[in-house]
């Protein structure tokens, strides 16, 4: 069965479409919904987990409309939100033997030690969550979304502000639960993770989808070579057969081209005639990090400065 | 039940944990009881003790009560209310939970205030007028954990909390027949204080005091009570954020 289903699911603040026509279907797989901030992922996230009201379209996880029949959508998923919310007062060991009753798991006891067992917070177990690393708040978080072996597992920026090492972490433990059957949905910033780990991943940009499927077919969309060319000064547009433009971050410029050797001394004429200064130039594979920047481009938040983000963001400081 | 009994267990060892929390909890009313029992030189009645007992005791219901919504107000800032609000767990057992661990705690709060009346002079009653003090705090402290629990539920800020439980502590308890009989008072006082729910609660007590029954006022409070529980329980079924 579709594990999560979404059909032209629909979010407005006010006059802003924070999510629009959202359609999708994810399987048992590890889906990383991508997208600049503000592009929506949370608002995704939040009407998938019966937490927000949809302004129009369904969404169904498990074959469970999300607004029909909330209390089943609740029995067969878990969500981690984007902000860490673990109770700072209370051990690690209390946090999660409180989900565990709360889920109603015939031994609470011996499966709060399993989980702390298998999140690697055996030695910290008894010390308050307060006193825990971010990492480590992260992994009791998981833990506690573990206790009840949901069908589907919600992660809003799972690895936000981890250590290369604590995020590696964090993905063993994700593909393992996948491994084991589980569905994972999951939002990120960061592309080289969703390339490696993702099964599909979908880019969202303004509330909307603009590319959707796994991350080698996304790449292969866009040709096989990427030329990156470093300028100084502004750039003036060169136009060449076979050649497209990209994007641009920063005074870095990436175009592919089906044969970059081929097409690389074409290329710096061109830039040449049209009298930019090229720095350096060079030849790869495409990354999923083109792939963003072509399908969203260079773009601003959708409004400047909003409460609510700040304090999101103050959350995310701890 | 089970979620119930988890979510009392939890705020429960978070307030054991903090020894201010619970001098704070068990010291103030007691502070309050032999400041303006003892201390206030006034003589409104014959045992001003005895007057002012059940309006120390349902101020601090009060206070107690809406301490209900500030605990969720910050369960809701850290993010943690939206995982409980994401879990299968029956929704309402959230705001049982918080009413019976509030109510509780009062109740505690309440039987030192009895005691140390009794200590400093106050009448001592019978144990079945102790139970209807008691059933009548209870009725009460649900009464006002669930509104404020409710009203935390809809604010965006701790701050506008913090307003909202400054705006209706302080005066209500003022306007009340707490501090004053009604014959005492101008006659403007008297009128808004007929009317404040606080002195509905603490004339039913003075009546248990006096020696009689008061079971209409009894009913009308379970009556009420129940009202805005099973509407506070509707409104934490259906809440979206
Ligand atoms: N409660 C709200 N009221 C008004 N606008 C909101 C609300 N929640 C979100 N928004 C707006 O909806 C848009 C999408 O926000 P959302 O939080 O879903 O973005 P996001 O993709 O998760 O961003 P980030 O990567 O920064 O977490 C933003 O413009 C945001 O300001
Ligand atoms: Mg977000």
């Amino acid at each position: 069965m579709t594990s999560i289903l979404a059909d032209n699911l629909t979010k407005k603040f006010g006059d802003l479409y924070a999510v629009d026509s959202l359609n999708l279907a994810v399987e048992k797989e590890i889906f990383g919904l991508l997208g600049p901030n503000g592009s929506g992922k949370t608002t995704t996230v939040l009407m998938l987990t019966t937490l927000l009201a949809q302004t129009t379209g369904t969404a169904s996880i498990c074959g469970h409309d999300t607004r029909r029949e909330p209390d089943l959508v609740r029995e067969c998923i878990s969500y981690v939100p984007q902000e860490m919310a673990v109770d700072p007062n209370l051990t690690g060991r209390e946090n999660l033997l409180i989900f565990a009753r709360l889920y109603g798991i015939p031994n609470p006891k011996d499966k709060v030690d399993e989980l702390l067992g298998i999140m690697e917070l055996t030695d910290r177990a008894h010390d308050l969550a307060k006193t825990y690393s971010g990492g480590m708040r992260r992994r009791l978080e998981l833990a506690e979304a573990l206790v009840h072996e949901p069908e589907v597992i919600f992660l809003d920026e799972p690895t936000l502000g981890l250590d290369v090492g604590a995020r590696q972490n964090i993905w063993q433990h994700i593909h393992a639960l996948n491994k084991k059957g589980m569905t994972i949905f999951m939002t990120t910033h960061y592309m080289d993770e969703a390339d490696k780990y993702c099964d599909r991943v979908g880019i969202i940009s303004h509330g909307k989808v603009v590319a959707l499927g796994s991350p080698a077919e996304l790449k292969a969309r866009l040709m096989n070579t990427v030329i990156t060319v470093t300028l100084e000064g502004n750039y003036s547009p060169v136009q060449l057969d076979g050649l497209v433009f990209v994007g641009q971050s920063g005074n870095a410029y990436a175009f592919t081209a089906e044969n970059g050797s081929e097409a690389l001394p074409l290329l710096a004429d061109a830039l040449g005639r049209a009298g930019n200064r090229v720095k350096a130039m060079s030849l790869r594979e495409p990354s999923l990090d083109d792939v963003f920047l072509q399908s969203v481009g260079k773009q601003e938040e959708p409004r400047g400065f909003e409460e609510m983000k700040f304090r999101m963001m103050l959350h995310r400081r701890h | 039940m089970k979620g119930v009994t988890t979510y009392i267990y939890r705020d429960f060892i978070r307030w054991i944990r903090y020894r201010v929390g619970v001098v704070s909890a068990l010291v103030l009313p007691a502070a309050w009881l032999l400041f303006v029992g003892c201390a206030l030189p006034v003589t409104f009645t014959g045992n001003y003790l005895d007057f002012i007992t059940p309006g120390i005791l349902v101020m601090t219901i009060l206070t107690a009560g809406i301490a209900s919504g500030s605990l969720l107000m910050f369960d809701k800032i850290l993010g943690y209310l939206n995982k409980f609000l994401a879990m299968p767990v029956p929704r309402e057992s959230i705001l049982v939970g918080k009413i019976l661990f509030i109510s509780i705690r009062g109740l505690l709060q309440a039987t030192i205030i009895l005691v140390i009346a009794v200590l400093i002079g106050a009448t001592l009653m019978t144990p079945l007028q102790y139970g209807l003090v008691y059933l009548i705090l209870f009725l009460f402290g649900v009464f006002i954990s669930s509104f404020s629990t409710t009203v935390a539920l809809y604010l965006e800020e701790h701050d506008s909390f913090a307003a909202f439980s400054a705006m209706v502590t302080m005066p209500l308890f003022f306007t009340s027949s707490a501090l004053m009989p009604y014959d005492a008072m101008p006659g403007w006082l008297s009128a808004i204080a007929h009317v404040n729910p606080l002195s509905f609660a603490i004339d039913a007590i003075r009546d248990v005091g006096a020696g009689s029954i008061p079971a209409v006022p009894i009913l009308l409070l379970l009556i009420v009570t129940a009202v805005v529980v099973v509407c506070a329980g509707y409104v934490f079924r259906k809440v979206t954020i």
